[in-house]
């Protein structure tokens, strides 16, 4: 039988006026991983970071214990409290790309860890390279050199974790490591880190938004919500048999456990009891008579960098290929999703489309008009009937100017000022499912939902025949997705909207997708309806994608101490 | 990195280019002219057209321009119109007492203003922070004219601790005593502005992820702020200071003259009285290639200190 590693009573940590955590207690065996899961704001990093007194100025702690081999970390003294940090408890943070410091290289960073051992500076710096190459990053005594720019963020991801596991802790608190990832690369790290969870022994704790995640990695679940533990208990039961109605709710919304296709996700608000709605499926929604709203054909895009001085005075130049020859249509009504890991060209492909980007080649013909070579007045045009609904919701809207102002500016840039009323703001608003209550509120005051509910209305504005939605569902959790999704899909019912849907979240792809076409390093690999793709992809970046999507919950597994296994990515 | 070095240095050769051409023209454009100033009221126009001629001035200016920046390629900036030495030689006698104030003067900024910025940053909010906050207004708030003023009426009148003009005569403790007035008046400003500069870009980091990393590995609250931190919140205010020394070049200008220290200010001042035009140009070329040498040892810095600084330019 393991013993208590951990043991937290009463945990409260109060952000100015807001309660940010409830009074949490729970306990952790050694060797264990603890799931902690909950939509955004619940207080679930918070939490995480308050267990060593690692908040921000703003966050005071009110009161609780925080047992830790015998002593509590809440009342150490500050020396005895470092001295336990990275040797005995560490943490992997969620941004891979701002989890390093800047100006410093790999090994700098990874031998200032060693500062308490009495080793050599050389044998600090081969027990970093034997770090990094135990989490299996490629070229590891080249990489120490390395500043972390000038690694991707699967890698960063990587160093990251070597350097919270190195000095072998008993702990390891992970805040939403793989939120920032890729699909296919989150699969990775969580392999990472249960490898070396097997490897090392130690206990984690695991923040996460991904339902998936948890199932599949941790024994024991928390389910957070507004600083409140709802639920706790061993994954199993709490999966299968939820005794929380916000349990209940949360597992309902995940649109990976809903097996066919629907154009209604389950949302929070609706009563639990209600079965799943399966509105007619995308299926065959769409025919191939259905005229195209956009077509692009061989389209290529190349970005040049150079210096600032001619190649001849010591300058350089180079030329990026971001996009190569892709080809694709959008039918009036219908969701054609983008897919591709980040680099991929799917942002560039989607700049083109709005006059952003020079394309080098190609032709992009929106409604029988010509795009490529069209002067500014027939740009103008195009944009009035393309909208885009951008990936930062908040970031997006200007902190200084009220919902309906912004709601209605793309009619006064487009100089149809007298449209631009009061009325016609209220009108989106509500199309876009926030009442006349929010036309005065400004960016700040509304959740990350509701910010993107914003950004849906002020899309429509110009009665666009194509919206492309960028990453519409990042950074929201399941329930908030739901809603976006079950927006999109009802707007596009109602006014005949084509959607482009650049995403990596193949769950939401599934349910709201007709059809989608992959990218894969600026070249488009693969296309076709989502069901077929879904049945059997042919290409191999499609299928891991689609593995990666789909996070068995305990349930499903057949023997609860196999080994759990994660899809691999070839 | 030489790579870079070297195109920042090319960029700098290219800009004084530039510079000197553009006030060879302004100077040229300035009312009055030398042969006027130098020959008196009474001279004949032959006498001044000979001058002219000798002079080079009677040419079409583009070819003025090419021939001065042709003779300075070969460390010939003329010769000054009233002692006839080289300029070259005055320029040198000067040079270095302006470079030793501004350096001076530098040296005050960034030793006296980084770490206190940093201090307030880190005691936020504390007294220390209201206090510095408070004094850094303050000294910003006073022009250097009127430090080096009361500093002279106290110090030396009053006190007689510091000598009142002049660079000292030989000897570093002498020049050294005679710098510190001029330098506190030229500097202690900056000492303000880089105070409120350091203590934001240190705010700005300190809540910075990576920080946080740091610390959740049990590193030092003094390495954490030293090379963590510290390094990358310092900077902007490299480029600041880079950009600076072109201020306090000017600065300069008003302390040499009431301190009578023999600089390049003092040295310009008296040559644009007198439509010394060599002269001129020689301490205007001495100065803009200072304060080019300075912007591009600040970008070379930064980009040594912080890597992405440099692809960030480049881009």
């Amino acid at each position: 039988m393991a013993e208590t590693l951990l043991e937290v009573c009463e945990l409260a940590v109060r952000f100015g006026p807001v309660q940010a955590v409830k009074w949490a207690s729970f306990s952790l065996q050694s060797g264990q991983t603890l799931g902690i899961v909950g939509e955004s704001g619940s207080g679930k990093s918070t939490l995480l970071w308050a267990l060593t007194r690692l908040l921000p100025d703003a966050a005071t702690l009110n009161s609780g214990e925080v047992w830790f081999d015998g002593e509590d970390l809440l009342r150490l003294q500050p020396a005895r409290m470092r001295a336990l940090r990275g040797t005995r408890i560490s943490y992997v943070s969620q941004d891979p790309m701002t989890s390093l410091a800047p100006g410093l290289t790999i090994g700098r960073q990874m031998t200032d860890l060693l500062y308490r051992e009495p080793w050599s500076k050389r044998e600090k710096w081969q027990r970093a390279i034997d770090a990094l190459d135990w989490v299996s990053l490629p070229d590891p005594a080249a990489r120490m050199n390395m500043y972390p720019h000038e690694l991707s963020g699967g890698q960063r991801q990587r160093v990251s974790i070597a350097m919270a596991l190195m000095l072998g802790p008993d702990l390891v608190l992970a805040d939403e490591p793989t939120t920032a990832l890729d699909p296919t690369l989150e699969v990775e790290i969580l392999e990472l880190l249960q490898r070396l969870q097997r490897e090392t022994g130690c206990a984690i704790i695991f923040v996460t938004h991904h339902l998936g995640v948890v199932a599949s990695l941790c024994d024991e679940v928390l389910v957070m919500k507004s600083g409140e533990i709802r639920e706790a208990g061993p994954v199993q039961n709490v999966f299968t048999e939820p005794q929380d109605d916000y349990t209940k709710a949360l597992l309902r919304c995940d649109p990976a456990q809903i097996e066919t296709p629907t154009r209604r996700l389950p949302t929070m608000s609706e009563a639990l009891e209600r079965p799943v709605q399966i509105v007619q499926g995308p299926l065959e929604r769409i025919g191939p008579e259905d005229a195209p709203v956009l077509r692009v054909e061989d389209l290529s895009v190349t970005f040049t960098r150079s210096g600032l001085l001619p190649p001849v005075l010591g300058g350089w130049r180079e030329e990026i290929p971001a996009v190569r020859n892709v080809s694709f249509d959008i039918r009036s009504g219908e969701t054609l999703a983008l897919i591709g890991e980040s680099g991929s060209g799917k942002t560039t492909v989607a700049r083109s489309i709005m006059g952003l980007v020079r394309p080098d080649s190609g032709r992009i013909n929106l409604n029988g008009s010509e795009l490529t070579g069209a002067d500014a007045a027939g740009w103008s045009r195009a944009r009035e009937q393309v909208a885009m609904m951008f990936q930062d919701p908040a970031g997006s809207l200007s902190p200084r100017a009220t919902i309906a102002e912004q709601v209605v500016e793309p009619l006064i840039v487009h100089g149809r000022r007298g449209e631009a009323t009061r009325a016609r703001a209220i009108e989106l608003l509500t199309q876009a499912g926030l009442g006349e209550a929010y036309a005065d509120r400004f960016p700040h005051e509304l959740s990350g939902g509701q910010a993107r509910r914003a950004g849906v209305a002020r899309a429509l504005a110009l009665s666009p025949s194509l919206v492309v939605a960028d990453e519409p569902t990042a950074g929201l959790d399941v329930s908030v997705q739901g809603e976006v999704v079950n927006l999109l899909n009802a707007l596009q019912e109602q006014m005949g909207l084509s959607i482009l849907l650049i995403t990596h979240n193949m769950s939401v792809v599934r349910h709201a997708a007709d059809r989608m076409i992959v990218m894969l390093k600026g070249e488009l690999v693969e296309t076709g309806p989502t069901a077929r793709l879904f049945a059997g992809a042919g290409h191999g970046y499609t299928r891991s994608l689609i593995a990666a999507s789909y996070h068995a919950l305990p349930d499903q597994q057949q023997t609860p101490n196999q080994e759990r296994k994660l899809h691999a990515v070839e | 990195m030489l790579g870079y070095i070297f195109r920042r240095t090319c960029l700098g050769v290219a800009v004084l280019i530039l510079a000197v051409s553009s006030l060879y023209v302004l100077v040229q454009l300035a009312p009055g002219d030398p042969a006027s100033a130098m020959l008196g009221p009474r001279a004949t126009p032959a006498i001044k057209a000979e001058f002219a001629e000798r002079l080079g001035l009677d040419r079409p200016m583009p070819v003025q321009i090419v021939k001065y920046l042709g003779a300075v390629a070969h460390g010939d900036l003329g010769t000054d119109l009233r002692s006839r030495l080289p300029v070259r030689e005055v320029l040198l006698a000067h040079l270095p007492h302006t470079v030793q104030l501004v350096a001076a003067a530098m040296l005050l900024a960034a030793g006296l203003g980084i770490p206190l910025g940093c201090l307030a940053a880190v005691k936020r909010n504390g007294v220390f922070d209201r206090l510095i906050g408070v004094l850094s207004v303050s000294v910003i708030a006073v022009p250097s004219v009127i430090i080096a003023i009361y500093g002279m009426l106290l110090f030396s009148a009053r006190l007689g601790w510091l000598p009142a003009i002049g660079a000292g005569e030989g000897g570093v403790w002498s020049a050294l005593h005679h710098l510190i007035m001029p330098a506190v008046a030229v500097g202690i400003g900056w000492v303000g502005y880089l105070a409120r500069l350091v203590r934001a870009s240190m705010i700005e980091v300190l809540s910075a992820n990576y920080i946080r990393n740091a610390r959740s590995f049990g590193l030092t609250e003094p390495r954490i702020i030293r090379t963590y931190a510290l390094r990358v919140a310092v900077a902007p205010t490299i480029t600041v200071l880079g950009v600076g020394v072109g201020y306090m070049l000017g600065s300069a200008v008003f302390a040499e003259i009431v301190f009578a220290r023999p600089g390049i200010g003092k040295l310009m001042y008296d040559a644009v009285i007198l439509r010394n035009y060599p002269v001129t140009l020689g301490a205007v070329l001495a100065s803009s290639a200072l304060l080019i040498a300075a912007t591009t040892a600040a970008d070379i810095l930064n980009a040594i200190i912080d890597p992405r600084f440099k692809e960030g330019q480049e881009q």
